[in-house]
């Protein structure tokens, strides 16, 4: 995978930049804006990491809205100390992907930079997803494990969807609760652990293999594992 | 009033303009009333001058002279206006041949024009209007009035018009007087109040008198400073609530690392400590970001995102993410009543704000405890009501309960920074409303009162923003 990371600060275009690598990118680190545009304009990138302010006369979420009038449809996620709802509004309507507000861990920033990897490369129109022998009919909203159907709630179905789409990828409980619920703020209480220990008992409880892991101090896979 | 003064005086500007603008009023009123008047007589004698004259020569100019003279002499006995009229024929060799003046002007004054002399009439010297006109035979025709009477009448005119004058003068002079006097008297009260602010006694108001422009300025001023020391005092707390509350951890958590820099050799108890820190630097970023929620809410600038907004699905969504978390925790959480209402408002902070509402009841309502959500819809507004059966909270606490950082001795051993209800009110004031506590005996009785919108303004608001995107649930597509 081949990443561009557009950031200024040293320090944490250096944390960025090795995160991406111990996931298997390879990364072309920029710290300003107009020779960002340059290299995401002249090369072919799997995915964009860009800070909002940037030196060198261009910001953020203009280089956003160059790429993007001139057709480019690199998957872009956008970093940035301005965190207010409007911010986040206007970096994904100005056509980033997504909005990652610093500080994160690095944890967060793989899982997103998968996530939009995923998508990039998934084909819409697939209404039958499956990982080992759990369905999800996207037509008939049929669950089942084998021959065993599954009785879910209408935001459970959102939830297994979205785990099933990011299939063996990790999900961080602020995705989970972005994707599913669509609520941006941090709750105090443990709700999407809590809830995933309920899709879990229905999905995962009395089947084998277990198909819904926990990532210890990141958030949750589903998938086969070893 | 002063002339320098002027420039750095609206007030005398006003009132001397005013003073001026009168002045030249009556300057207008007094010429259309002296031309009205004195230039009507005027024109009036000319009038008759130029017809008699006219008229003497069309009936006598070609006959002979004696039946002029005859006429002359029957106009001047005829008694009317006899007292001011003039009459003369001359020969041509300039000797009188009948009238009433003794002298007149010379042969060569100018011939059929009006004329402005002095003449001698019955004796008496007197100021005349009067016309020469040529007679057939080489004598002159001269036709006239005598003006004293004119005179008198315009001096009259006159002296009045002077008279007003003066006294207009004089009523400009103390109007702009007292027009000044009263401006700055007004001015000099908001004045004095905004010295004292800029003293640093942001709680001075402008004392409001009457109901005139100056008394809704005055309002205006208040109002703006009322919102200003409401920013002024979040700024405040926010400071202090760094200084307080951010210090504490952030001191736990330099010991902490310090210790174990200087104590901790094994790889793994390092490992730990930092895994620790980092834990500890999140809640820190958790704290930090709620702050800053609470002062952007506070700032009272409204996001882009402000939209429709139908509560009960805000309550429902809600409920939905919290159900499982609440069932652990032995709560039976359910929505009693779920009539759409709706609002104008940003969905995000509106859902944070029920969240925190339910977070809060699960936590303190206690095990076996019932919480129950409600939209309601009033005359003044709409509301979403959170009210659990649990212990509740003394009367003496509910106001304080959302302050920041405040934790009611009971509710330190849960996690928790003491912000949740402090943002929830910062929510519910940004978009107009008002968050409301009471005790429902049992229970806590927690309500978020909002501005509601009807549903023929809902209806509007569809021709021009597209319908509010309500989740069709489930909707898998765009996941």
């Amino acid at each position: 995978m081949k990443s561009l990371v557009i950031e200024d600060e040293p320090e944490t275009s250096r944390y960025i930049c090795n995160a991406l690598r111990e996931a298997g990118h390879a990364v072309t680190p920029c710290g300003n804006g107009l020779d960002g545009l340059h290299h995401a304009l002249n090369d072919a990138w799997d995915v964009i990491i860009l800070d909002r302010l940037l030196p060198g006369g261009i910001d953020g979420l203009s280089i956003i809205s160059k790429l993007r009038g001139l057709g480019k449809t690199t998957p872009i996620l956008v970093v940035s100390a301005l965190t207010s709802t409007d911010e986040r509004v206007r970096g994904l309507r100005q056509g980033g992907d997504d909005y990652l507000s610093k500080p994160f861990a690095s944890a967060e920033l793989i899982a997103r930079v998968e996530a939009l990897l995923r998508r990039a490369h998934s084909s819409p129109g697939n209404t039958q997803l499956r990982v080992a022998d759990l369905t999800l009919d996207m037509r008939t909203l049929q669950v089942a494990r084998g021959a065993t159907s599954i009785a879910l709630q209408p935001r459970e179905l959102r939830l297994l969807a979205y785990l099933m789409r990011n299939e063996g990828q990790v999900v961080t409980r602020t995705m989970l609760l972005e994707a599913v619920w669509d609520c941006h703020f941090d709750p105090q209480t443990n709700v999407i652990d809590v809830q995933m220990s309920r899709l879990r008992s229905k999905v995962d409880k009395g089947f084998s293999p277990a198909l819904i892991h926990t990532i210890r101090g990141v958030g949750y896979l589903l998938g086969l594992r070893a | 009033m002063r002339l320098s003064s002027l420039n750095d005086s609206i007030a005398a500007r006003l009132a001397l303009g005013n003073g001026a603008l009168l002045l030249a009023l009556i300057l207008v009123i007094s010429g259309i009333f002296y031309f009205g008047t004195v230039g009507v007589l005027d024109r009036g004698i000319d009038g008759k001058i130029n017809s008699i004259s006219t008229r003497l020569l069309e009936a006598y100019g070609s006959g002979p002279i004696d039946a002029l003279a005859q006429e002359i002499k029957r106009e001047l006995a005829d008694g009317i206006d006899s007292d001011s009229e003039i009459f003369l024929v001359t020969s041509p060799s300039g000797q009188r041949i009948v009238g009433n003046l003794s002298t007149w002007p010379p042969p060569d004054a100018p011939l059929g024009v009006l004329l402005n002399r002095d003449v001698i009439r019955d004796g008496r010297l007197s100021s005349a209007r009067l016309i020469a006109r040529p007679l057939p035979g080489g004598g002159r025709l001269y036709v006239g009035r005598d003006l004293s009477e004119q005179r008198a009448i315009r001096d009259l005119v006159w002296h009045a018009l002077e008279a007003v004058a003066a006294v207009s003068l004089v009523l400009a002079v103390v109007g702009a007087w007292l027009l000044r006097r009263q401006i700055e008297r007004r001015i000099s009260g908001i004045r004095r109040t905004t010295h004292e602010i800029e003293a640093g006694n942001l709680d001075r108001r402008i004392l409001i008198s009457g109901d005139d422009e100056f008394a809704r300025l005055a309002l205006d001023i208040n109002r703006m400073l009322d919102r200003i020391e409401q920013l002024m005092n979040g700024v405040r707390h926010v400071s202090n609530a760094i200084a307080h509350d951010l210090r504490t951890p952030l001191s736990r958590l330099r010991a902490r690392l310090d210790e174990a820099l200087r104590r901790e050799m094994t790889v793994t108890a390092l490992t730990d400590a930092a895994r620790t820190a980092i834990d500890g630097i999140d809640d820190l970023i958790s704290v930090f970001n709620k702050l800053l929620q609470i002062a952007e809410a506070e700032s009272g600038v409204r996001t882009e995102s402000f939209a429709r907004v139908d509560l009960s699905r805000v309550i429902r969504d809600m409920v939905e993410l919290y159900d499982p978390a609440a069932e652990e925790a032995g709560v039976r959480l359910r929505v009693v009543d779920h009539t759409a209402v709706w609002t104008l408002g940003d969905r995000d902070l509106l859902a944070t704000a029920v969240a925190s509402l339910i977070d809060n009841a699960i936590k303190y309502a206690g095990s076996g405890a019932r919480v129950e959500l409600r939209t309601q819809s009033a005359a003044h507004g709409v509301s979403v009501v959170v009210q659990d059966d649990g212990p509740g909270v003394p009367a003496v606490e509910l106001p304080r309960l959302t302050e920041r950082f405040y934790r009611m001795d009971r509710a330190r051993h849960q996690p928790g920074n003491g912000l949740g209800l402090a943002i929830v009110s910062a929510i519910a004031a940004l978009h107009d409303g008002k968050l409301q506590l009471a005790n429902a005996e049992p229970g806590l009785r927690v309500a978020i009162e909002l501005p509601g919108i009807k549903l023929g303004e809902t209806q509007q608001a569809d021709t021009r923003a597209p319908p509010l995107p309500v989740t069709p649930v489930p909707n898998l597509s765009n996941l």
